[in-house]
């Protein structure tokens, strides 16, 4: 829904002032619901609701041979679902486009081995290893689908058990693996670095995070920071626009910022839940 | 992923041979920024580049860029209707295709556009969306085509300075130059003298901090319309690399200015 000029002005002033449309300031975050192993066939999931952004993420486990390239390491692989149900836009083709970018944007984000260490998932060096496919499905769409995702990918991957592996045979080129009998004798995935995504937003003369879709329209320039720890993973500009070297030094050390706050939020949440295990579902 | 069984497609997998050479190879030295920074002016450090517009004759514009041993060929065609489109838009689009020849890397590339292809294309497309004034060409779509016949790093960069020459010559109303620089940052300050890129600047991390940062950067407001890092960098050290990078695209500016020029002259002639 386009906005008029008197609308975005609106928009803009309430920027300056600090006050938002809904009452939150410049680095205020909406209410967000997450909860994790909501997908029974999957070995790990997450259902992350940001106000009206709604996102499911579920992680599924093969075994593989690793990259030639890479003997050591696993795979791990991004998959975005833009569904018609979240807007009319995606029908179609119409998602295709954003898919790609934010699996793209995934994917670099993770690549690093301090970011996400994919050393821990091999099983035989060179021959045999864990892939992770991490699977996006976005059921709704009320802006800021970045930060949404990334906190709900973070989650999934904390909830994934990786079944424990108890013998390898080799018979000359012939593998075996023995996979632990028991359901719970199963591993965690370390997500103590993995980044999280953050869209700043540039309106006026400030910058916001968590844009709504109206405050989206106002926005001169947008850029993704993934951080952990004060260390950059994946900086990319979204959509045209461009910005003075200076208001991206301000944007970077404005996203590392909200980076780090989310993660401690994030880290906390994931460990209470684990506690309550309550599982309330989509239907409440 | 469908093949196109019309061409000849190649084994489905290949190991590119270097992973069984027995003996390591030559390692080369590379410096630390601060060390890079000490002993010359690193604004004036970038790669040997050179810029010819106009290669080939079937497009309204077309450039050739060599970066170091990268070489990259970008064709602009004429401005055509939307396709596909039933609304008329106020503004103009851009559609980008960044392509590796199959040739052109260590490892052979398919025809298909590959996920790395296309993530390059999104980011070519959205440099160069700020460079053109796309209300001045209403409905209209401009195709970029770009082929990198050699990789030997900052293929996007160039393939970023050349569309910039190119649509410049195909008379594509534009706000400004744009240029575009890539940065390695390597994991240790040797490395194995088959990843020494003469295309792109390399210097090695501290505490084994690495990635690659590609800016592109539009000069007569000191924009930067493009950037993107991969890798593992803390926040104020990326801020150190930028500077470097942004510093390096002035000095590009000017080898751009001069091909423009020449382009001009010829023309008048």
């Amino acid at each position: 829904m386009p906005l008029s000029e008197a609308e975005k002005t609106f928009i803009l002033h309430g920027v300056d002032e600090n006050f938002r449309q809904d009452g939150r300031d410049r680095e205020a975050y909406r209410p967000m619901e997450l909860e994790t192993g909501t997908v029974q066939h999957a070995f790990g999931s997450a259902h992350l609701r940001l106000a009206n952004t709604d996102v499911l993420v579920a992680v599924k486990l093969e075994i593989d041979a690793p990259f030639p390239e890479t003997p050591h390491e696993g795979k791990l692989e991004f998959f975005v679902d833009c569904s018609a149900n979240a807007t009319p836009d995606f029908e179609g083709r119409g998602g295709e486009d954003l898919a790609v970018e934010l699996a793209n944007t995934l994917a670099s984000a993770y690549q690093s081995r301090q970011a996400f260490d994919l050393r821990k998932m091999c099983i035989l060096k060179g021959k045999k290893c864990w892939k992770l496919y991490v699977d996006i499905l976005i059921l709704e769409c009320g802006g800021n689908l970045f930060d949404a995702t990334s906190l709900a990918i973070k989650a999934a991957l904390h909830n994934t058990q990786i079944p424990k592996i108890k013998a390898v045979n080799i018979d000359g080129d012939n593998i075996e693996i023995e996979v632990s009998d028991s359901v719970s004798d199963c591993e965690k995935i370390n997500i103590e670095n993995a980044p999280v995504l953050v869209t700043l937003c540039k309106i006026g003369q400030h910058c916001i995070v968590d844009p709504s879709l109206s405050e989206e329209q106002c926005t001169v320039g947008s850029m993704v920071v993934a951080a952990t720890k004060n260390c950059v993973s994946t900086i990319s500009l979204l959509g045209s626009g461009s910005l003075h070297q200076d208001t991206l030094f301000q944007f970077l050390d404005f996203g590392c910022k909200i980076a780090n706050r989310l993660n401690e939020a994030l880290m906390e949440t994931l460990a209470n839940i684990s506690v309550t295990n309550e599982n309330v579902g989509f239907l409440k | 992923m469908p093949l196109d069984h019309k061409r000849l497609n190649g084994p489905e997998e290949s190991v590119p041979y270097e992973l069984f050479l027995r003996h390591k190879q030559e390692t080369v030295e590379i410096k630390t920024l601060d060390e890079v920074t000490k002993d010359s002016d690193i604004s004036r450090e970038h790669p040997k580049i050179y810029l010819k517009t106009g290669t080939v004759s079937q497009a309204k514009g077309s450039a050739y860029i060599e970066i170091g041993e990268t070489k990259i060929i970008v064709t602009v065609f004429d401005p055509k209707e939307i396709p596909n489109k039933q609304d008329y838009s106020l503004k103009g689009e851009i559609s980008c295709e960044f392509k590796y020849a199959p040739f052109s890397c260590t490892k052979r590339r398919l025809h298909q556009q590959d996920n790395e292809e296309k993530r390059n294309s999104l980011i070519m497309k959205k440099a160069l969306e700020s460079a053109v004034c796309l209300h001045e060409i209403p409905n209209f779509q401009v195709a970029i085509h770009s082929l990198v016949l050699q990789n030997d790093g900052s293929a996007l960069s160039g393939a970023i300075i050349a569309a910039g020459v190119a649509l410049a010559e195909a008379g594509v109303p534009m706000f400004d130059i744009i240029t575009s620089m890539t940065l390695e940052i390597c994991r240790s300050n040797e490395i194995d003298s088959l990843r020494k890129m003469t295309g792109q600047i390399q210097v090695a991390g501290e505490k084994s901090h690495y990635g690659t940062i590609i800016i592109s950067k539009l000069h007569a407001n000191e924009q930067i319309c493009q950037v993107h890092q991969t890798g593992f960098i803390p926040g104020d050290q990326l801020k150190n690399y930028i500077t470097v990078l942004s510093k390096s695209c002035d000095s590009i500016a000017a080898i751009v200015k001069k091909c423009l020029l020449k382009e001009v002259v010829n023309h008048i002639k």
